[in-house]
């Protein structure tokens, strides 16, 4: 049984300018599952992330047609709150970027953002989300000093508990893992297994490993096209189009 | 993935090939040696044991490199597993040439016995599964070993005959036992051969097509 799809997208085309970057998209994205995206530098895979939360919209030149469909509401229309629809859609960045803050002003900023106001329930929200970005033990004793002061892991791992702090329902991961080392790595990949009970991840990455370590779901682009898009262990060990296979097994790219 | 990993991918394809050859020869040189009651071919063959165990232990360190080096993935997965399998079915092919030319000394004092004529159609069968499935490995065509199932029932139907003949003999002549004995023995060689070109067979296609068949 096809697990429901929390995201759809239907042919969604995107130009930067003249430059058609994403074209006739159609894709769904499972709930409660790691969808990985894949593909060679330039071939749109962030470009269609950041699709999913609306960024693309902060850059001028950009044109985009088709749906992209959250809980069956699309989110490309006028009406969209777009503040709202970010804090459903979070996204964690290639390299880790905490506010210069503490620790708990990270994780307390988007809930007071949101209208958060009380101590205790803001407390409790930034015990939670560390506590689910797996790095409460490790900063429990200095939530009071600046976050810059933490590893690169660690402040990879904040910023998805900054993520998580406003709930989301889906998290938008673009190369989390690109800036940190083999340890900070497992442990990120060990977290995005964790979160997939109660989060929707997709993810960016160019390390094809670790899309096939720690993703249900593979999709493999190219030029801006979704050239195939299926189960993970079935795009990994048997892709059905020659350019998947020639890319996962190192031909070109 | 990088140029050095595909020719180096190339070259242990190639050299599997040619090591499941070896192993086809040393059992197509022991079932003559057997027939031919030739104790100095035998021993050719059962000194090639040791040769065989290097090429599979060479062999699979390099398999091995490759899989730490380079982690391959769909179809290169897919030929550095189907290597390992054919690695191994080899192996055990070229030991069992070893063991049927082993047992040439042993019945060379024995009294006279015509090898039953199912023992030789049963080595062409088994020894033409191994060709076709080097075929297949090599070029990547699945025509050659698409019949296997039927060819590897027939080996059995054989089998079970030699056996079955093998028996009588033995009853009406005891004088008949020892030889009998081996022969059965060569036989089940035979047999466990031809089901390892069957396994080999079924991983060929896993590397050609990514789909798991079982060949019955």
């Amino acid at each position: 049984m096809t697990p429901e799809p929390i995201i759809s997208t239907r042919d969604l085309n995107l130009w930067y300018s003249d430059t058609h970057a994403l074209q006739s998209i159609s894709m769904k994205i499972s709930k409660n599952h790691v969808t990985a995206l894949i593909g060679p530098s330039g071939c749109g895979k962030s470009t269609l992330l950041r699709c999913f939360n609306r960024l693309n919209d902060l850059i001028d030149c950009v044109k985009i047609s088709g749906e992209i469909l959250l809980d069956n509401e699309n989110i490309q229309s006028a009406g969209t709150d777009v503040v709202l629809l970010r804090k459903k859609v979070g996204m964690v960045f290639q390299k880790p970027n905490p506010f210069p803050k503490s620790v708990y002003e990270n994780v307390a900023y988007g809930p007071r953002v949101h209208g958060v106001k009380d101590k205790a329930e803001l407390d409790k929200i930034v015990e939670q989300s560390l506590r689910h970005a797996a790095i409460w033990d490790e900063v429990k004793d200095r939530l009071n000093d600046s976050a810059l002061g933490l590893s690169g892991g660690q402040q990879q791992r904040l910023c998805i508990a900054r993520t998580l702090a406003v709930e989301p329902e889906v998290i938008l991961m673009d190369e989390p893992c690109s800036a940190l080392d083999p340890i900070a790595t497992a442990k990120i990949e060990k977290l995005i297994d964790i979160l997939k009970r109660d989060y929707t991840v997709i993810i960016v990455t160019h390390n094809m490993q670790q899309a096939a370590r720690v993703s249900d779901y593979t999709g493999f682009m190219y030029l801006g096209k979704l050239i195939e898009f299926g189960q993970t262990k079935q795009i990994f060990e048997n892709p059905q189009e020659d350019l998947t296979e020639n890319y996962i097994t190192g031909r070109f790219g | 993935m990088s140029e050095k990993f595909h020719i180096e991918l190339k070259d242990l394809k190639q050299d599997t090939a040619e090591m499941v050859q070896f192993s086809r020869d040393m059992l197509s040189e022991s079932v003559h040696a057997l027939i031919l009651q030739d104790p100095v071919m035998a021993k050719q063959v059962s000194s090639k044991k040791k040769h065989i165990k290097d090429i599979t232990l060479t062999l699979e360190d390099r398999t091995y490199s490759l899989i730490a080096l380079y982690q391959p993935m769909a179809k290169d997965m897919r030929v550095i597993t189907c290597i390992l399998k054919m690695i191994t079915a080899a192996e055990r092919i070229g030991r069992y040439g070893k063991d049927i030319a082993n047992m040439v000394k042993h019945i060379q004092d024995q009294p006279e016995f015509t090898q039953p004529v199912p023992l030789q159609h049963m080595a062409e069968q088994v020894l033409k599964m191994i060709d076709d499935v080097i075929i297949a490995f090599e070029t990547e065509h699945l025509e050659v070993i698409k019949d296997f199932s039927s060819r590897d029932d027939a080996i059995d139907s054989l089998w079970h005959s030699l056996f079955r003949e093998m028996l009588t003999f033995m009853m009406e002549n005891p004088k008949t036992i020892t030889r009998g004995t081996y022969s059965i023995m060569v036989a089940r060689y035979l047999e466990r051969s031809g089901d390892h070109a069957c396994k080999m067979a079924e991983n060929v296609h896993y590397m050609v097509t990514g789909e798991r068949i079982e060949i019955k």
